[in-house]
């Protein structure tokens, strides 16, 4: 069978955007580079235009078994898609850090978004692996852009360990289910595990669900978050509590609903103990901090709990829930990051201590984080809130009521640390008076965010028709 | 014709919208803007209780599709007891507004926080649709955050600070999410286990009726939401928040907040409690009953002991809820009538006394009742109306809260004689501290310290504590004007949970007996 390339453009397209994006860096002058945020949107563009334009088969179909078109992935590609560009607008402030390599950064940033357009589209244990690497490779280097800074160096280190020993896993996984199944295609593997699921195939699947429960952050995979979120560029930590935990829950809901759907008495349990750990340790632990990124960085492990609560339903309510989940996460957590980008590059700080009186200095700014904080914290009528909701309906349905119990309990203790944030920059007198200047292009995609968290919330019935008709087996 | 709901609703919401372009130093404009959305919706509340027909059940429905799997609508509706609710809130909130024109600094970000909290409660107390129900009640709790944390002011004693005002903050917004989550635990599990696959509140209903929930799962649903709710209302030992939140903060906030905000936990526990775990109810009452006679006793024991006059209103309120649950725990019809008419009456009451406490912690800057005496000299009015709130509140024949606890006491009677005697004896607490305060505030020799404090001197100044006043008369001497639409809602909610017995030959229906016991035709003459 011949293989047909139309199915595979988007991804091609963002593998030439790697090539324009290195020549660019080559033949642009040095002053001219930092204007090349421009170019990196316009492959992101493209790659939509082409995403939209594809037309995917009803039920999906599979590219030499190894790499599947179906809505799904077009759903979260086009979340992919969305966090990218709002990662290139964030870069746009954050590049004169970068020295002269802002081209290769763009470079970088387009290889990761391969990985997590592959990721979307896996239909075999090898393209888990290759999407995987694609995506944790480039964060490496990322992770360690600020090459004077050590605490950049000092995270892309940390997550360049903990991120091989977390591949060493997968791959004894994949080792272990190829063993039992004599293929790495889900396909096979489904079937075989329809007929008997032996020990080899639950410790290949628990290998596996530990690899992927690196890039999702969740207990006890947890470790590198806070240091990784505190020493590497805003951007990168945007893409990664984003973009990478993401891609980590499309590729667990594609091996855990599409392939082992057989064990699912046994990963449903697992799962729901791993989301109460993981809910408990982020939000309890985010309470402490002093620092932006390490407070986000713990609260993004609190929303892979949340996250993997949904998962562990193993219903189709309970990956619609965590569809929807995702689309209001990737809305609130850019806008609040993108506040990030903007306030440690004109304070030169990202302590907590220098948001104190931000509402004195920049409207913009403090409404901006009010709002994003609010949603994350799942206040109503923001999306963050149906999101919650959603979760722990499906939960219910699924008959857990412990785990609702803790997810609810964890609603409230999120609200206390962000809304310390918000205390910060709403009561606390600031530092100086000196306002804080926010540029048109932030100010309109920041405003772009909000506009995304309200209309996500308020009017959830197209969002969650799509949803559902994308993620409807 | 306008459908009436939506315009009470959405009159404080667009209100605060359009206040978003208005300039920041345009003080009077911002105002106008407040009272005119206050007045739209103050009319039509009471318009939705005069157009309120004995029928009863759900009037003045709107009813717009919002999603389908889950089934959620925009639904709204009143019946008895959301209307005269609807109507405490739209007088509490008409005169915060007013009583908010001391606010002096941010005022353009007070009053957008201050209409969204209005269009919280009356969201809550309208939606028949539990979506939009929670929806509406985290509205009503978030913007008290930055209103307390901004605009309050922190509790002092003696010139130390005992609660800054961010704690109170703090306190009360965690205390209030976590109730709220507590009870929504208990909705998903409820909706669920019902199969009716809606969160519409009238579908639920009916569905429940028909296929009613086993009792052993009503038995663990019930205190979930019991309790959840119970926090805001506020249910022993769950109160602690209330008293200091109140006092910290800003007055017209006190005032929605022990007027209405502390209703919305009673509210729910009868509309949703009560309405759709009915098996539930009746197994756990009870123990509410218990529990109120800990908030009636120890709430007004440790007013008695405050010194800050905030905190001795702010303890007495979480006091007189006690009545409020115990009349909803007695489970028959005249004790919720009571309760209900006692919501109103306590709401009104307490909001009067929150913003003459306001007026004379403005002018005299403390509110440390050592340290205040003597200002019936200084400010007349005010002292007329703190000795009126003084008397409504310990429940003197002729206001609204005489009619409301007698029928609590009265309806109640046959099924715990212990709690209503505790209750009886409650009364009397009330009036130690209450005379207290007002001895203590307005009476005494004059103070060369406070020899500039003004009273309220304009009329429109007056309005609102004349409003509140007129209100606790008007339904003081004709309560029969409420309980008449009260009665068309708990008749039939008692009747779901406790079929009452076919009554025995020496026992009248206790209903007609307590209209017997109830002495309207005196207080009218």
């Amino acid at each position: 069978m011949p293989v047909s390339f139309s199915l595979l453009l988007p991804e091609l397209s963002v593998c030439g955007w790697i090539l324009v994006m290195l020549a660019a860096d080559l033949c642009a002058p040095a002053a001219k580079r930092s204007g090349l945020w421009v170019l990196a949107l316009a492959g992101i563009v493209l790659c939509g235009w082409l995403l939209v334009g594809q037309a995917a088969p009803a039920d999906g179909v599979s590219v030499q078994a190894m790499f599947r078109v179906d809505r799904f992935a077009q759903y979260f590609k086009l979340l992919f898609l969305l966090t990218t560009a709002v990662v290139v607008v964030m870069t746009r402030q954050f590049s004169h850090r970068f020295e002269a390599a802002t081209g290769s950064f763009y470079m970088l940033l387009f290889t990761a978004l391969l990985g997590m357009l592959t990721l979307a589209s896996i239909d075999d244990l090898l393209m888990l692996f290759i999407g995987l690497e694609l995506l944790t490779f480039s964060l490496y280097v990322m992770a360690a852009y600020l090459k004077t800074d050590a605490r950049s160096v000092e995270a892309g280190m940390k997550y360049l360990i903990l991120g091989s020993v977390s591949s060493g896993f997968l791959v004894y996984g994949i080792a272990l289910l190829y063993g039992f199944a004599g293929s790495t295609s889900f396909s096979v593997i489904r079937e075989a595990l329809s007929a008997q699921a032996p020990m080899t195939a639950q410790a290949g699947l628990v290998l596996v669900l530990a690899g992927l429960g690196f890039k999702v952050a969740a207990v006890p995979f947890h470790l590198w978050v806070p240091d990784v979120y505190e020493g590497a560029p805003t951007p990168v930590v945007a893409l990664l509590s984003v973009g990478s935990k993401m891609a980590g829950i499309v590729a667990i809901l594609r091996v855990l609903y599409g392939v082992f759907q057989p064990l699912a008495a046994f990963w449903t349990e697992l799962l729901a103990v791993i989301a109460a750990a993981t809910m408990l340790y982020g939000n309890l632990a985010a309470i402490p901090q002093r620092n932006i990124k390490r407070l986000l960085g713990y609260s993004s492990i609190g929303h892979a709990g949340y996250l993997l609560m949904g998962l562990s339903n193993g219903s189709a309510a309970g990956a619609v829930s965590v569809g929807y989940y995702l689309l209001a996460y990737l809305f609130s957590n850019l806008a609040a990051f993108l506040v990030v980008v903007t306030v440690s590059e004109a304070l030169g700080s990202d302590q907590l201590d220098a948001y104190q009186g931000l509402s004195k200095r920049s409207g913009w700014l403090s409404a901006g984080l009010f709002i994003a904080l609010l949603s994350l914290a799942g206040v109503p009528p923001l999306a963050g809130f149906f999101g919650k909701l959603l979760v722990l309906l499906a939960t219910v349905e699924g008959g857990r009521l412990w785990l609702v119990a803790i997810g609810a309990v964890n609603v409230a203790i999120s609200l206390y640390y962000y809304l310390m944030v918000v205390k910060r920059m709403y009561l606390d007198a600031p530092a100086s008076a000196a306002p804080v200047a926010v540029g048109g292009i932030t100010k309109l995609v920041l405003l772009a965010l909000l506009l995304g968290i309200l209309a996500v919330g308020v009017f959830q019935a197209p969002y969650l028709a799509r949803i559902t008709l994308a993620l409807s087996p | 014709m306008l459908p009436l709901l939506p315009v009470i609703l959405l009159a404080p919401a667009v209100a605060a919208l359009a206040l978003c372009v208005v300039p920041h130093e345009r003080h009077a404009l911002i105002r106008r803007v407040a009272v005119f959305a206050a007045s739209v919706s103050l009319a039509g509340a009471v318009i939705a209780l005069w157009t309120y027909q004995a029928s009863g059940g759900y009037q003045h429905e709107l009813r717009v599709p919002w999603t389908v799997r889950p089934a959620i609508a925009f639904h709204l509706g009143v019946d008895g007891i959301s209307a005269v609710l609807v109507l405490l809130h739209a007088l509490c909130s008409f005169t915060g507004v007013l009583i908010s024109f001391g606010i002096k600094q941010r005022v353009k970000e007070y009053y957008i926080f201050y209409l969204l909290l209005i269009t919280g409660v009356f969201g809550v107390f309208l939606s028949l649709d539990l979506f939009f129900f929670y929806f509406f009640y985290e509205m009503a709790v978030i913007p008290m955050y930055p209103l307390v944390g901004i605009w309050g002011s922190d509790v002092k004693e003696q010139g130390v600070v005992r609660f800054s005002k961010e704690y109170a903050a703090m306190k009360l917004t965690i205390y209030l999410t976590l109730g709220a989550v507590v009870a929504l635990t208990g909705l998903l599990w409820l909706y669920a286990s019902s199969g009716a696959g809606t969160f519409d509140l009238v579908d639920l209903q009916r569905h429940l009726a028909e296929h009613p929930l086993p009792p052993e799962l009503q038995r663990w649903m019930f205190p979930l939401l019991a309790i959840g709710f119970g926090v805001i209302a506020p249910m022993w030992p769950l109160h602690s928040w209330s008293p200091i939140g109140h006092a910290a903060a800003p007055s017209a906030v006190s005032m929605l907040h022990a007027g209405v905000l502390m209703k919305l936990g009673s509210y729910a526990i009868i509309r949703l409690a009560m309405g759709l775990l009915p098996a539930g109810a009746a197994l756990w009452m009870p123990w509410l009953a218990a529990i109120c006679v800990m908030n009636i006793i120890y709430g007004g024991f440790v007013a008695m002991a405050q010194k800050d006059l905030k905190l001795i209103i702010g303890y007495s309120s979480s006091s007189h809820m006690g009545y409020v649950l115990l009349g909803i725990a007695c489970l028959t019809p005249t004790a919720l009538d009571g309760a209900v008419l006692l919501m109103f009456a306590h709401g009104i009451m307490t909001a009067l006394a929150f913003a003459l406490v306001g007026h004379v912690y403005d002018q005299t800057h403390t509110r440390y009742l050592p340290d205040l005496g003597g200002l019936a000299h200084q400010m007349p009015f005010i002292a007329v109306c703190g000795v009126i709130a003084a008397m409504a509140s310990s429940g003197l024949p002729g206001f609204a809260n005489f009619a409301a606890e007698l029928l609590v006491f009265a309806g109640g009677w046959d099924r715990y004689p212990v709690q209503i005697i505790c209750g009886v004896f409650g009364v009397v607490i009330t009036a130690v501290y209450m005379l207290r305060v007002v001895r203590g505030t307005f009476f005494g020799p004059k103070k060369t310290a406070y020899a500039r404090v003004t009273d309220v001197a304009t009329s429109f100044g007056r309005l609102p504590y004349v409003v509140l006043i007129a209100a606790l008369l008007f339904v003081g001497c004709w309560p029969q004007s409420l309980l008449r639409v009260i009665d068309t809602a708990s008749r039939p909610l008692i009747a779901s949970i406790a079929p009452e017995p076919p009554p025995a030959p020496e026992h009248p229906s206790e209903h007609a007996d307590a209209r017997v016991l109830f002495p309207v035709h005196e207080m009218t003459r």
